[in-house]
């Protein structure tokens, strides 16, 4: 008898909060004048964000010049491709009517070009890039040897297809001589791109890193000669090189190719005034209808942004205050007429 | 006999000689080595293996994981899905493989069991696996019996002994009288009798079978056969002829009965699962279409870049590609784990119902079962809830309470004012001590019954004789004076110690003779038939034979069959009981009719002569055996009637109540009187006096019947109740435009209907006039049902009302329709298990119903209805983004965002014992239905329109502080997936339990993002790892900030 008793005791099921489903739990108790005044929180919290995103993003200044029609010869000429090694360039001039305050970024600009393919983004070898196994070319596919079965260095579909034109901007000063306008292409780079997912080849120096590698296709120059003047900027530690294999979300995007370096005339900014474009036009964008431009801009405190984002929290705020205001307008007839219900 | 009938072809009859196994090995009939384990160590892997890619969600995992290995096709790295394939392929083969083992273990453990068995003239001990069809076995007292057997042979003097059915309903079984005599083991050596049966089948309470032996025919019944898995109780020994072995017992034959009840719920999942498909296929087309448009226009330009896979030679092709692409991309879109989930989630919902205190009863230590897991969330849609009576609504507990004794009733208690006493004003019960043999327990108030007793009337020692004869109850008497009894049914222990108390003791039984003490005289009667209870006979008769030599019949049963049988002279007697019987039963007691009959000698030798012949026949035998006991049990004189006590169970009027309020309809089906139903129905508060009217249906022609219905509906619609649209309907109105009437009715009414009148009532031409009229009625009383009848009128509420019924019942007649119903619920009561073996939910009292529908059941509707439209908002919401950025990335099946992993738990609780009107939405199906399906899938899309655009529209021109590229894919897939995890989560989140959840699977979702793009990761797998250091650097951004903060107001808008 006192077995089944133990029996028993042991059927009873644990008193506990999961298995009796008394987990302290907390339903929201909505108050008509708590979600109004909720809703009109937001309303004003959206509205003040969206009046200061548009006043910051109204107080960059910007200036973008489309060059592929000004360039029209150029990008005639590279559309055929026998003609890669004739060199091109062109020269925009252009005036800036106030002068841009601040830090000055140069981005180049690429309409259509479609960086976010499957078959694109894949086509990298990070291993490569890292500097451990430059042999290593197995995703690369389209480009990842030559005909002859060396090796690309860096191989793939991204590195293939870098953008290669060279833009200098120089500055009238008098209407006269031009001055380069000093620019620095260094820190244009993601930190963890530079120092992490890029590293050469340990070697004595680049050349004999890369030996055994042959540049793509579609390349002049080796990958350890992108950089002529700055002997630290080459092989895979290119600054440009980054940027672009940095791949794009969108077939527009624009990537920063310089800053400005603040010195001389330019420690304010850039003056208004005459400047030009020269630029040496390599990368052929007409074969698939797309365009470039280059692009002059200045940031504010949350980086460069469009107006986009200040409208989209206008436009919240203003629908949430509508919405606000057309609930109380609901709440206040229903609390009429329950007071007129209970009066009867 | 020609040739051993091989094991492939349908037995039709089974030949068992005992002591010959050269003989029955011919049959080549199954062993008695069990085998429930599906799998050896060999074959569990490619079986195993099979049988889950059976399953269509594995299969279709398998179909991607294939589609993937393409690599002109694939778009998503392979381990997206091997790693939940392998997951759940590996979670269900472990169990698999742990259930199985212990399988293993279980057949071992029965197969190793010894019994001693009849080998070359002496008993060996034998592994239970090795017993064959035809050997002869010894059991002992508390063996259990191996297989199904004849019992040959039982101890001499316990020759009747019981067996446990299942642990709870002890049965008796019987030796046959021939072979009993066979005395020693050499003797049974010799036997050669053989046995002739029905083929295995699972039918646990039917065997018929002929034992040959010594040129003549033995008739073998249930009675004579032992159930393997049974236990032997109350007699030392037996032995028993081996009949069935092995998979062929009906214990084999019964267990792992699988049904499948789908729910409404899951056949909407169906159709909503191929929508979703259909739609999944169409953005397939719509997205290769755009690819296809786009290779052509400009992918063809842009070959300098990136020239076609060698592979694709034409836009059209490429397009074709990258429908596959897509639909492994896209493939979340159909919730194919919606299925694993749905049915873990209804697993937790059962184990709750398993765990939950309050449905736990102290007293029998039984707590609730659900013993199907997949039925959860109907309990919230219930609608119908049919009932029993016996043993259900009341405790199943028989109290023996009056009686009526020719023409004069006992039982009632009048207080000093000559008024019926009320309970707590009664004087002393009568003192029993005069009988040394009383049940001290037992309770009579009425003294008059008592003092006829010692007077010596005639009568009154008869009915109480007849009450210690006429039954199936077994003594045990472990000291001296210290009786127990052990009845099959508590009506025949009420009666049997009710006629012990006035001193008709029933002492002890053989299968020839049974021993009553009569006011202290050992009287032993010669017993010469039991001619047994059954549902259809409603009555149990014996036919003894007295010291004497008078032999004479005694019968006892329901009113309703007995009072046809009675002999004419007996018309006066008859109508005072049948007063007294009305009586009874208005006050809710059940009763029973005793009468007997003197039969001479030559007239019983040669009904006993048919009888043999009836039970010896192949075909029919019940029948036969019926109508030669109904040739017996005829001219009966009438003796009295007896009414027991069915005392309600605690809570069941609050329960029925709280239900009503939840506006769930309560009908009971009971096989009592209309009178003992209609007072059970007051004091359970079905029925009320507020109530308008209780119509009441006995007519015993189909036009009686349909007259009656037809007022109580014109009743109903006339009433001023009626809210109707205030027109009187006219004469010729449609039956349909009736129903519409009987829905607005307002007055309460209630309809009682006879079982006659209710086998009318279900012909096909009426049966939608009977729907009508009891689905407007608040109470529906059908008294007087068969089984069958039960199941009809649930199956009838099933097929036209399409609404959710759930039966509940405790007993074998329930059993029908426990399981047509779409819930069954079985009682664990007095009544043993078939009920709750054939259920699917099952406790021990009726109040706990209130528990399981009104929170059990609400809670796992709501959960599973919240988790289905957050689990389809979710999967659109996280898959159109991919279907957007197809417009931007040429349709080149780029994902939008990595795939990121979710945790997705909800919890929604609300009482609804306070309110049972919270009920109701279930019932109308209001949460999860194909408006709020689309809903939800319209929410998702909105959502995934959201989280695309407005991270594109701020990367399209963003930059970061510094300068540097913001509008890069790894940063924007990043954001893109943050804010949807985001949004998703918190959008799901309702009560506070959730927090935990929402911050559980944030904290997951960021742990594993800066996990995956750490630099380890990185150095290790460079290739596979891309996005290193991206959501570090990224979550710098304070325009990132400001992006996940607009899509705050969004989620609000949308959750409010």
């Amino acid at each position: 008898m006192k077995r089944t008793s133990e029996d028993g005791q042991s059927k009873l099921p644990d008193n506990t909060a999961l298995k009796q489903q008394q987990l302290p739990a907390y339903r929201l108790q909505l108050s008509a004048t708590g979600v109004l005044s909720c809703f009109f929180a937001t309303g004003v919290f959206c509205l003040g964000m969206g009046i200061i995103l548009i006043l910051s993003a109204k107080s960059i200044k910007e200036i973008e010049i489309k060059y592929t029609k000004i360039c029209g010869n150029c990008a005639k000429l590279r559309e055929d491709a026998t003609n890669f090694d004739k060199e091109c360039t062109c020269s925009i001039p252009f005036y800036l009517s106030e002068t841009m305050q601040g830090n000055v970024y140069m981005y180049y600009k690429l309409y259509g070009f479609y960086q976010n393919l499957y078959r694109y983004i894949l086509s990298r070898s990070n291993s490569q890039l890292v500097g451990t196994d430059l042999k290593d070319v197995g995703n690369c596919a389209p480009f990842s040897k030559s005909h002859d079965g060396t090796p690309i260095a860096p191989c793939g579909a991204i590195a293939n297809s870098i953008f290669n034109d060279t833009i200098i901007l120089s500055y009238k000063l008098n209407s006269s001589i031009p001055i380069k306008v000093p620019m620095l292409r260094s820190g244009i780079t993601w930190w963890t791109d530079k120092y992490v997912k890029f590293q050469n080849p340990s070697s004595i120096n680049l050349s004999s890193a890369f030996a055994g590698t042959t540049k793509p296709p579609c390349w002049a120059k080796p990958v350890y000669e992108l950089d002529g003047e700055d002997p630290g900027n080459n092989g895979f530690l290119n600054d440009d090189f980054i940027v672009w294999m940095r791949t794009a979300a969108f077939p527009t995007f624009k990537k920063l190719y310089r800053r400005l370096n603040r010195i001389q005339y330019f420690i304010e900014g850039l003056p208004a005034g005459n400047y030009s474009f020269n630029i040496t036009y390599n990368f052929p964008v007409t074969r698939f209808k797309g365009e470039k431009s280059v692009v002059l801009s200045t940031l504010t405190w949350s980086g460069g942004s469009s107006l986009f984002l200040g409208l989209v929290y206008t436009v919240t705020g203003a629908v949430t205050w509508l919405a606000s205001f057309s609930m109380m307008a609901v709440h206040l007839t229903l609390k009429d007429r329950k007071v007129l219900f209970i009066q009867q | 006999l020609t040739a051993a009938p091989s094991h492939s072809v349908a037995e039709e009859e089974r030949r068992a000689r005992a002591n010959d196994r050269e003989y029955n090995e011919k049959f080549q009939y199954a062993s008695n080595c069990i085998k429930t384990s599906k799998y050896n160590i060999l074959t569990f892997l490619p079986v195993n293996l099979f049988e889950q890619f059976q399953e269509v969600a594995n299969t279709y995992f398998l179909f991607l994981l294939i589609l993937q290995l393409i690599p002109q096709v694939s778009s998503l790295s392979w381990f997206t899905t091997i790693v939940p394939l392998v997951l759940v392929l590996a979670i269900t083969a472990v169990k698999d493989a742990t259930d199985d083992y212990f399988r293993h273990k279980s057949d071992n453990q029965v197969n190793n069991r010894q019994s001693q068995v009849l080998i070359n003239g002496s008993l060996q001990q034998e592994q239970w696996m090795n017993v064959c069809v035809g050997d002869i076995i010894k059991l002992e007292n508390n063996q259990f019996v191996a297989v199904r057997e004849v019992a040959l042979q039982g101890n001499k003097s316990l020759p009747l002994f019981w067996q446990i059915e299942m642990k709870t309903n002890m049965k008796v079984r019987q030796a046959i009288p021939v072979t009993s005599e066979l005395g020693d083991i050499s003797r049974l050596a010799k036997f050669d009798g053989e046995v002739v049966c029905e083929p295995p089948n699972n039918k646990l309470d039917r065997f018929s079978g002929t034992l040959y032996w010594k040129e003549s025919k033995f008739p073998l019944s249930n009675q004579n056969t032992l159930l393997r898995g049974c236990v032997l109780r109350n007699t030392e020994w037996c032995f028993g002829l081996v009949v069935f072995a092995g998979p062929d017992t009906k214990l084999m034959q019964n267990s792992g009965r699988t049904k499948f009840k789908r729910t409404s719920i899951d056949r909407l999942m169906n159709t909503l699962v191929l929508w979703i498909f259909g739609f999944l296929v169409c953005m397939g087309v719509i997205l290769a279409i755009g690819n296809a448009i786009w290779e052509h226009e400009v992918g063809t330009r842009f070959q300098a870049y990136l020239p076609w896979d060698e592979a694709v030679d034409s836009a059209f092709f490429s397009g074709f590609l990258s429908f596959w692409s897509y639909i492994i991309i896209l493939n979340t879109v159909v919730p194919i784990s919606l299925y694993v989930s749905v049915e873990v989630i209804r697993l937790g919902h059962s184990y709750f119902i398993n765990w939950d205190k309050k449905m736990f009863c102290v007293k029998r230590r039984t707590p609730a079962e659900a013993r199907t897991t997949t039925l959860n969330e109907e309990l919230g849609q219930v609608e119908y809830v049919f009932s029993d009576k016996t043993g259900t609504l009341t405790q199943n507990i028989m109290v023996f309470n009056k009686c009526s004794i020719s023409g004069r009733s006992y039982g009632d208690v009048f207080d000093v004012l000559g008024h019926k006493a009320e309970l707590g004003e009664r004087p002393e019960p009568v003192d029993f001590s005069f009988n040394p043999l009383a049940d001290k327990k037992f309770l009579f108030w009425d003294p008059t019954l008592l003092e006829a007793v010692k007077m010596g009337d005639p009568h009154t020692h008869e009915f109480f004789r007849l009450l210690s004869l006429c039954h199936t109850v077994m003594s045990e008497e472990k000291n001296e004076g210290e009786l127990y009894y052990k009845a099959q049914s508590p009506d025949e222990g009420a009666l049997v110690t009710a006629a012990r108390n006035f001193g008709f003791v029933f002492r002890s039984r053989t299968p020839k003779t049974i021993t009553v003490y009569e006011m202290g005289i050992a009287v032993t009667y010669q017993l010469l038939a039991i001619l047994d209870f059954n549902n259809i006979r409603k009555r149990m008769s014996v036919i003894v034979r007295n010291p004497e030599g008078r032999i004479r019949l005694y019968c006892k049963g329901a009113d309703t069959i007995l009072l046809d049988r009675l002999h004419p002279s007996t018309q006066e007697l008859l109508s005072t009981t049948t007063d007294h019987l009305n009586e009874y039963a208005g006050e809710g007691l059940r009763t029973l009719v005793l009468a007997y009959k003197d039969l001479d000698e030559e007239y019983y030798g040669e009904w006993a002569q048919r009888r043999l012949q009836a039970s010896l026949a192949q075909d029919s035998r019940e029948d036969r055996l019926a109508s030669v006991y109904e040739e017996v049990e005829s001219d009966m004189v009438l003796l009295g009637a007896t009414a027991i006590e069915d005392k309600l169970q605690q809570g069941v009027p609050e329960t029925i109540a709280l239900l009503t309020l939840a506006n769930i309809k309560i009908w009971v089906l009971t096989g009592d009187k209309q009178e003992t139903a209609v007072n059970i129905g007051y004091s359970c508060k079905m029925l009320t006096d507020d109530m308008t009217e209780v119509f009441v249906v006995t007519g015993h022609t189909v036009l009686e019947v349909r007259e009656e219905l037809r007022k109580a509906r014109e009743k109903m619609m006339d009433s001023p109740y009626a809210v109707g649209n205030g027109l009187p309907c006219p004469e010729k109105c449609s039956s349909a435009k009736l129903t519409s009437v009987l829905e607005a009715v307002a007055g309460e009414y209630a309809l009682v209907i006879n079982g006659h009148s209710l086998a009318h009532a279900l012909e096909a031409d009426m049966e939608l006039e009977f729907l009508e009229t009891a689905c407007a009625c608040k109470a529906v009383i059908c008294c007087r049902v068969t089984p069958l009848q039960k199941a009809q009128v649930v199956e009838l509420v099933k097929k036209h009302k399409k609404a959710v019924t759930l039966a509940i019942g405790d007993g074998a007649n329930d059993v029908s329709m426990i399981k047509t119903a779409h819930i069954g619920v079985g009682i664990s009561g007095q009544e043993g298990i078939q009920a709750v073996l054939a259920s699917d939910y099952s406790f021990s009292q009726f109040k706990f119903l209130q528990r399981l529908l009104l929170v059990h059941g609400r809670w796992s509707y709501l959960r599973m209805c919240k988790f289905l439209c957050y689990f389809f908002y979710k999967n659109f919401a996280f898959t159109m983004v991919h279907f957007w950025f197809g417009f931007f990335c040429g349709f080149s099946a780029q994902v939008g965002h990595p795939q990121p992993l979710l945790a997705c738990v909800r919890d929604g609780l609300c009482p609804c014992m306070e309110y049972p009107k919270l009920y109701e939405p279930g019932q109308l199906n209001l949460l999860f239905n194909k408006r709020e399906f689309f809903i939800c899938i319209a929410q998702g899309i909105y959502t995934s329109v959201l989280m695309f655009f407005i991270p594109y529209g701020v990367f399209a021109e963003a930059t970061r502080d510094d300068g540097t590229q913001l509008a890069d894919y790894q940063s924007f897939a990043v954001t893109v997936a943050t804010s949807l995890v985001i949004v998703v989560s918190v959008s799901g989140w309702t009560p506070a339990t959730g927090h935990f959840f929402i911050w559980g699977s944030l904290a997951v979702y960021f742990a594993i993002l800066f996990a995956m793009h750490s630099n380890g990761l990185f150095g290790m797998f460079p290739n596979q790892f891309r996005f290193v250091g991206e959501s570090l650097w990224l979550l710098r951004e304070l325009v990132i900030y400001i992006i996940f903060l607009v899509l705050s107001p969004v989620i609000k808008e949308h959750s409010v």
